[in-house]
C-alpha cells in the first residue's frame, strides 16, 4: 500500500513540489492549503502527472479546524505516514516599534502554531501505527535573525527547538522529526513582490552557488527524509540554502 | 540509479562507512576508487563491487602522504579519466589519551590522517572538477568535533576543523558549480568503537539513543550518497548530523 503524506501550504510554491516530488515516488499526497483553490490545483497538476493526490482548505492556525481536517484524512486513508508542515511565512517588514500585537501574534500563530497545532494532532495517529516522519519548516533566519522580520525570525527558530523536543519525545514511537530550513527560493509569492533582476543583484553575488533556490532543490530533501535511507535522523535542521548561510 | 557513470573515489573504503559507501555508490551506478591504507582490504571491495557489476578501481594509499595521494590521483585519472566525487571518510580515532599526556606525535598524526587528508585529496582533485563544473565534495567529521569528548581532544579538534575546512571551500569553489558538505556520524556499529570497549559496551552504547536504531554504517551511506547524488545539487557548505538522535545541534 502507499504512503500517505499530508502536506500544509500544499499549494505554495515549495509546498507543491513536495507534492510532485513524494506523488512521483509512489506517495499518496493529501494537499492541504489556506487557499483551497491552490490546493486543488495543485491536485490536478499531480494527477495530470500520474500522482495520486486529494485537496482541501484548511487554516492550520485554528485549533479545532486542524483536530478534523487530521481526523478526516485519517479516517479517509487509514493512516498518515508523513506529515510536511509547510504553510506560513510573513507579509510584514518593518522595524520592531512598528509591529502591533496583532501582527505579531498573526507571524506567531502562522508559523510556530500551526506547526504546533499539525504536530499535536497527527503524532497519536503515528504513535498508534509505531511510525512516521515529520518535516518541519523553518528559515536560515531561525539561525542567523533577520532585521525587519522579528516575529518571522522568532517562529522559525522557536519551530527548530520544538522540532528537536518533538524528536526526543516521539523517537521511542519509531518517530522521526526534522527541520527543513530554506534560504532564499524563487516561489511564485516570493517573486509576485520582486522582480528577477532585482532579485539577482540582491542575493546571487552572496550565494556560493550562484543562485536562489528553487522549490524543486528544497523538495528533494522533506523527500530524502521520507526514505529508508533517513531512518537513523531525527531532531535536526537540513539548511537547503545554496550556501548562503553554514550554521 | 542516482550516480550512473559518476567516477566516486572513497577513501577510508575498506571498511564500516567508507565500504558501506562505496557498495551503496556503486549499486547506484557509480564507477569507484576504493582507497585505503589497508590495500588487500581495499581489493576485497571493489571486487565485492565487480560482483555487484560495477566498474572498481582499488589504491593502496596513505592519504596523509602527498606524494601516495598524487599517486592515488593519477591512479584514478589513468583509469576512468575524470572524477566527479569524493568521499573524504579515512580517519583515525586513537590513541586515547589526556591533553597533558598527548605527545607531539600523536597529535600531528591524528591532524595529519583526519585533517591533512582532507586538504590533500582536495587539493588533487578540486582543479578536474572545476574544469568541467562540477563535482561532490563530502567529508565525514564526526559529532565529537560539536560537543568534544574527554581523552579524545586531538580527535575532536581534527573533526571540528573538518567542518571549517569544509564550509570555507565550499565557498570557494561553489561558483565552480562544486558542493562540499560534512556528515557528523553518531557512534556507528563499525570497529571503530571495539578498538578500546567491550562487544557489550559498545552494544549497549549503540543501543542508548532517542531513537531505537542501531546506526549502521549504511545509515551514514545513505546520507553521503544522497548529498552525492542530483537531489542535493543546491546544499553546501552543511555539516548534517546523522546519530539516531543522539545528539541534536545546529
Amino acid at each position: 500500500m502507499s504512503q500517505v503524506a499530508l502536506i500544509t501550504g500544499g499549494g505554495g510554491g515549495i509546498g507543491g513540489a513536495v507534492a510532485q516530488r513524494m506523488a512521483a515516488a509512489d506517495i499518496t499526497v493529501v494537499i492541504a492549503d489556506y487557499d483551497g483553490g491552490a490546493a486543488e490545483k495543485v491536485k490536478g497538476e499531480v494527477v495530470a502527472s500520474g500522482g495520486k493526490a486529494d485537496a482541501l482548505a484548511i487554516d492550520v492556525t485554528v485549533a479545532r479546524e486542524v483536530k478534523a481536517v487530521v481526523t478526516d484524512v485519517a479516517k479517509r486513508y487509514g493512516r498518515i505516514d508523513i506529515l510536511a508542515n509547510i504553510a506560513g511565512g510573513s507579509r510584514f517588514t518593518k522595524r520592531i516599534e512598528e509591529f502591533t500585537w496583532a501582527e505579531w501574534k498573526e507571524v506567531i500563530d502562522a508559523n510556530l502554531k500551526g506547526t504546533f497545532l499539525m504536530c499535536r494532532e497527527v503524532a497519536p495517529i503515528m504513535q498508534k501505527q509505531k511510525s512516521g516522519r515529520i518535516m518541519n519548516t523553518a528559515s536560515n533566519y531561525g539561525v542567523t535573525g533577520s532585521a525587519l522580520r522579528t516575529p518571522y525570525a522568532a517562529s522559525k527558530a522557536g519551530i527548530i527547538t520544538f522540532t528537536k523536543s518533538l524528536a526526543l519525545e516521539l523517537a521511542p514511537d519509531n518517530i522521526l522529526a526534522n527541520t527543513v530550513a530554506p534560504g532564499p527560493t524563487d516561489t511564485p509569492r516570493v517573486m509576485a513582490h520582486e522582480s528577477p533582476e532585482a532579485r539577482k543583484q540582491r542575493w546571487w553575488p552572496n550565494i556560493p552557488m550562484g543562485r536562489t533556490a528553487l522549490p524543486e532543490d528544497l523538495a528533494e530533501m522533506y523527500y530524502f527524509l521520507t526514505t529508508p535511507e533517513s531512518a537513523a535522523i531525527t531532531g535536526q535542521v537540513f539548511h537547503v540554502n545554496g550556501g548562503v548561510v553554514m550554521p | 540509479m542516482r550516480l550512473k557513470d559518476k567516477v566516486a573515489v572513497i577513501t577510508g573504503g575498506a571498511q564500516g562507512i567508507g565500504r558501506a559507501t562505496a557498495l551503496m555508490m556503486g549499486r547506484e551506478g557509480a564507477k569507484i576508487v576504493v582507497a585505503d591504507l589497508q590495500g588487500e582490504k581495499a581489493q576485497a571491495v571493489s571486487n565485492e563491487l565487480k560482483a555487484l557489476g560495477a566498474e572498481s578501481l582499488s589504491v593502496a594509499v596513505d592519504v596523509a602522504s602527498e606524494s601516495s595521494v598524487k599517486q592515488m590521483a593519477k591512479a584514478t585519472f589513468d583509469r576512468f579519466g575524470r572524477v566527479d566525487i569524493l568521499a573524504n571518510i579515512a580517519g583515525i580515532y586513537f590513541p586515547k589519551k589526556s591533553v597533558v599526556d598527548l605527545t607531539e606525535e600523536d597529535w600531528d598524526r591524528t591532524m595529519n590522517i583526519n585533517l591533512g587528508s582532507n586538504f590533500l585529496c582536495c587539493r588533487e582533485f578540486v582543479p578536474a572538477m572545476r574544469q568541467q563544473k562540477s563535482g561532490r565534495i563530502i567529508s565525514v567529521a564526526s559529532g565529537i568535533g560539536h560537543y568534544g569528548m574527554r581523552q579524545f581532544s586531538h580527535y575532536a579538534a581534527s573533526k571540528a576543523a573538518i567542518m571549517g575546512f569544509v564550509k570555507s571551500l565550499a565557498r570557494e569553489i561553489g561558483p565552480d558549480g562544486i558542493t562540499v558538505n560534512a556528515i557528523c556520524p553518531g557512534s556507528a556499529n563499525t570497529a571503530m568503537p571495539r578498538q578500546h570497549r567491550s562487544e557489550e559496551e559498545v552494544l549497549e552504547r549503540l543501543k542508548a539513543t532517542p531513537l531505537p536504531h542501531i546506526l549502521e554504517p549504511e545509515d551514514i551511506a545513505g546520507s553521503i550518497t544522497f548529498l552525492a547524488s542530483d537531489a542535493a545539487k543546491f546544499i553546501t557548505g552543511q555539516s548534517y548530523n546523522i546519530n539516531s538522535g543522539n545528539y541534536m545541534f545546529g
